[in-house]
């Protein structure tokens, strides 16, 4: 369980993290996702006591991260595969995490075999990992003491296919056994096929906390419309809108219809004579529910204004 | 129960750093610059040493000297070679962000800063024991009949020159931890260890020299020398100490603060 009252970070007049109240519950794969930007990777350094809350708090088990003993026990994170050092061992790595809480080293090579990483790859200095293997490493840290509590910050960056789906059933697996199980991703169908609970930031402000079904569910649902005649289509387009409907045009025998059920779109079309090739209903996926939810706080779209990511 | 446990942790600290600073090569090519550093040092201080005593007339003073002030004379240059142990240990996990790995395991910072002091200081230690065995093989036969090397003089030197490393090392460590950055920190560490105090003693006038004998080169040296003024030895190592002390403070400090 992580628990987040109020956590709130400002760098200078920049707010990255915005009163955010959230209870990460375990034994489920809980969804971080925002834009770039949108604070997700500050506040999972706030949960592990790497950057100091401007003000609320965030706690793990209750406890505040910084009081952990032995935090490796309690919690694994992986943050940046990128941060080994250039000329240390993966193994060597992983070693002096286990000697650091009392971690039987016998359990370097157990995480090692259960990431996937093999002697020679894991005796290569870090400099010469590639971003998979450095994803696979951190991964095999932060399995390394067996914590009932997990967090991965963009943990499918850098994986082939095959590394992408062990992850995934790797996340469902430590969901299973009653873990917390907390992945921050910017990838909204790689959540859909992950998470069961989504916590969606942007600006560093909650914008949803809710299942995954209920937040799909909450998008539009859009209406196809085709024809063969155009200038039917036409007719049935400027009805449409008469009557509130949101009309795109596809191409010219093609229609997306938003604000109207295909029932309503297929009884004009009856009224109007319009022959149809097709009339279907699209639930919105993922995606689109994710870029209506965070329309307003995509902090770096065009345009020219904006800053650089941190 | 809860003194066993954190004797645990702190001890699985003082391995994890020990583990981090002996599995990079590094470490062991920084030990080996300091051996070569000190023979040539020892070795060519050793030959100043015999060309100054060209006098024959034996009744003269005749200049002899001993190993253990070559040793110690040789440790003003050999000292930068060292420090960068103690340096590295720390900057490097800032450079390669393995810093935040460091910290998820050991949260407390001082307990972090500790157990890199402890294993920093011993190496330092261990490897200042190892130069001043090497700088007085190279030194004894170069001196020839204008050195001498009373065994137990000799030895107390080389620890005392192992004692000094050790602290220095640890100094690298505490201005490390606060400064972050390798260069930044040696720079710093050069302008304490030899230029603000040189440039103090060079008007030689009396307040400015009591400024410097203060700074931790300074007082570093008095206790090599076994110096007797401008204070007893003893104070000249617990004056160094002191600086490693307040080092480790500010870095402990920094490391709270700031966000990793």
């Amino acid at each position: 369980m992580i628990t987040l009252r109020g956590l709130t970070k400002r760098f200078g007049s920049t707010v990255a993290v915005d009163a955010l109240t959230v209870d990460i519950a375990p034994g489920r794969v809980t969804g971080f996702l925002g834009p770039n930007g949108a604070g997700k990777s500050t506040t999972m350094r706030m949960i592990l006591g790497l950057d100091r809350p401007t003000a609320g708090q965030a706690l793990v088990r209750g406890r505040a991260y910084r009081e952990l003993r032995r935090p490796l026990h309690e919690v694994g994170a992986l943050l940046d595969a990128r941060a080994i050092h250039p000329a240390r061992s993966g193994r060597a790595h992983l070693r002096a995490m286990a000697h650091s809480n009392g971690i039987p080293i016998r359990r370097v090579d157990e995480v090692l075999d259960t990431v996937g990483l093999d002697g020679r790859a894991a005796a290569k200095p870090g400099r010469t990992l590639s971003l998979g293997m450095g994803q696979r490493l951190g991964i095999a840290g932060a399995l390394l003491g067996d914590p009932p509590v997990l967090m991965f910050d963009e943990p499918v960056n850098g994986l082939d296919p095959d590394g992408v789906r062990w992850v995934r059933q790797l996340m469902r697996s430590l969901a299973d056994e009653g873990r917390t199980v907390f992945v921050s991703s910017h990838l909204m169908s790689e959540m859909q096929l992950t998470a069961d609970q989504l916590v969606v930031i942007g600006r560093g402000r909650l914008l949803a906390d809710e299942p995954i079904g209920e937040v799909i569910a909450r998008g539009t649902v859009a209406v196809r419309v085709r024809s063969p005649h155009p200038d039917a289509l036409a007719a049935l387009a400027a009805r449409l809108t008469a009557a509130g409907a949101t009309v795109e045009a596809a191409d010219r025998n093609e229609l997306t219809v938003t604000g109207a059920t295909a029932d309503q779109v297929g009884d004009l079309a009856h009224e109007l004579g319009v022959r149809l090739h097709e009339l279907s209903a699209h639930a919105a996926s993922l995606e689109q529910a994710f870029m209506e939810l965070t329309a307003d706080s995509v902090e770096y779209a065009g345009g020219p204004t904006g800053g650089g990511a941190r | 129960m809860t003194t066993s446990t954190s004797t645990g942790t702190r001890h699985g600290a003082v391995a994890a750093e020990w583990t981090k600073l002996s599995s990079v090569r590094s470490t062991w090519w920084t030990a080996l610059a300091g051996l070569l550093v000190m023979a040539a040092s020892a070795g060519q201080l050793a030959i100043y040493a015999v060309n100054d005593n060209t006098n024959d007339d034996p009744t003269d003073d005749r200049g002899i000297v001993t190993v253990g002030s070559v040793l110690i004379d040789s440790v003003e240059l050999t000292q930068y070679v060292v420090l960068a142990l103690g340096l590295l240990a720390i900057t490097a996990e800032f450079t390669s962000g393995t810093i935040r790995t460091t910290l998820q395991c050991t949260p407390s910072r001082g307990r972090v800063l500790l157990a890199k002091a402890a294993v920093a200081g011993a190496v330092t230690f261990a490897l200042g024991l190892l130069l001043g065995g090497v700088g007085a093989l190279v030194a004894r036969p170069v001196l020839g009949e204008w050195g001498s090397a009373p065994a137990a003089g000799m030895i107390g030197d080389i620890v005392a020159v192992a004692a000094y490393l050790a602290l220095v090392g640890v100094l690298a460590l505490g201005l490390g931890a606060a400064l972050r950055s390798a260069v930044l920190t040696l720079t710093v560490l050069l302008a304490t260890l030899m230029i603000v105090p040189l440039s103090l003693q060079e008007p030689d006038i009396d307040v400015l020299n009591r400024i410097a004998d203060v700074f931790p080169g300074v007082a570093g040296g008095h206790f090599l020398a076994g110096d007797t003024a401008p204070y007893p030895r003893l104070v000249g190592l617990l004056l160094l100490a002191g600086w490693a002390g307040a080092a480790l403070l500010l870095g402990r400090a920094a490391l709270r603060r700031r966000d990793a």
